[in-house]
């Protein structure tokens, strides 16, 4: 029997704040999505960049994550009610040279191109949806124990 | 780290005058909230600082912000900046945003200290 992906998903209110439920939230489901500590760093990064971008830039009121653990990747869809924005299409911002003349902020949506291995947008029914892709590096059987079957 | 706290910061001065601080938690939103305002007082009158990473599990743009404006008033004073301990992915976050090119990483915090020792000593003979 091949491995199922699974798929969680909730949603959130459009605040800072929420970026630290969906952090809590993912911890406590990413031992049932067998996601691997590396994996789980990015997925965190990558959320928190794209709440701060949606509440502070888009002015979002609401968002919806939803991830699916597949065997050859793990599968993120941000959906907020934000302006539109388009991170993959964004230039990445990065110090270049020893300067003391450096932008101090405007660094997230660089680390979320960095770190997921690869994006698509689109903007429907005024929402923007974005899908990020991260290396599977599942610890185990990806499945929760009560799906495993011998 | 402290009991409902995000990130404990500890602030403490070696015999050579350099500023060590220890951060103890996740670097993020709320963390960076918790410990950007101590941050400004330190790199205005540090002679050199070493922020230790080593019990820091993540970080995010917030974080790397509250590093950089410290980076920033220490180069302008002609001081010193540099972090050790960073985890792997601590360490990408750092370097991907290019924060190696106005700060020094380290491993841990002795190579830091005497890098950073050795360096305010040529800076000071060459002023005398």
């Amino acid at each position: 029997m091949s491995a199922q992906p699974r798929t969680l998903s909730r949603d959130f209110p459009g605040t800072i704040e929420a970026a630290s439920d969906a952090e809590c939230w993912l911890a406590s489901q990413s031992g049932a999505l067998g996601l691997a500590e590396d994996t789980e760093f990015a997925i965190n990064l990558c959320l928190e960049e794209l709440f701060l971008n949606a509440v502070r830039h888009g002015r979002a009121n609401r968002a919806r994550i939803s991830i699916s653990a597949e065997p050859d990747a793990v599968r993120v869809e941000f959906v907020d009610d934000g302006e539109a924005f388009d991170p993959s299409a964004a230039q990445p911002r990065r110090i270049s040279g020893p300067t003391e003349d450096f932008q101090i902020g405007g660094y997230g949506t660089g680390l979320v191109q960095r770190f997921s291995r690869r994006m698509s947008y689109r903007r429907t029914e005024g929402m923007n949806r974005l899908v990020l892709e991260f290396d599977a590096g599942q610890e185990g059987d990806p499945r929760p124990e009560a799906l495993r079957t011998a | 780290m402290l009991d409902g706290a995000r990130m404990d910061m500890n602030v403490t001065e070696t015999a050579d005058g350099i500023t060590h601080v220890v951060l103890d938690g996740r670097f993020d939103i709320a963390g960076a909230q918790e410990v950007d305002s101590r941050f400004g007082p330190l790199a205005e009158r540090s002679k050199a600082l070493i922020v230790d990473l080593t019990k820091v599990s993540f970080i995010a743009s917030l974080g790397v912000r509250t590093l950089m404006m410290s980076a920033k008033t220490l180069i302008r004073r002609g001081a010193d900046m540099a972090v050790c301990g960073a985890n792997d992915n601590v360490e990408k976050v750092l370097r991907s945003t290019g924060f190696n090119e106005v700060a020094w990483i380290y491993p841990d915090f002795a190579s830091a200290e005497s890098a950073l020792a050795s360096r305010a000593a040529d800076f000071a003979s060459r002023k005398g």
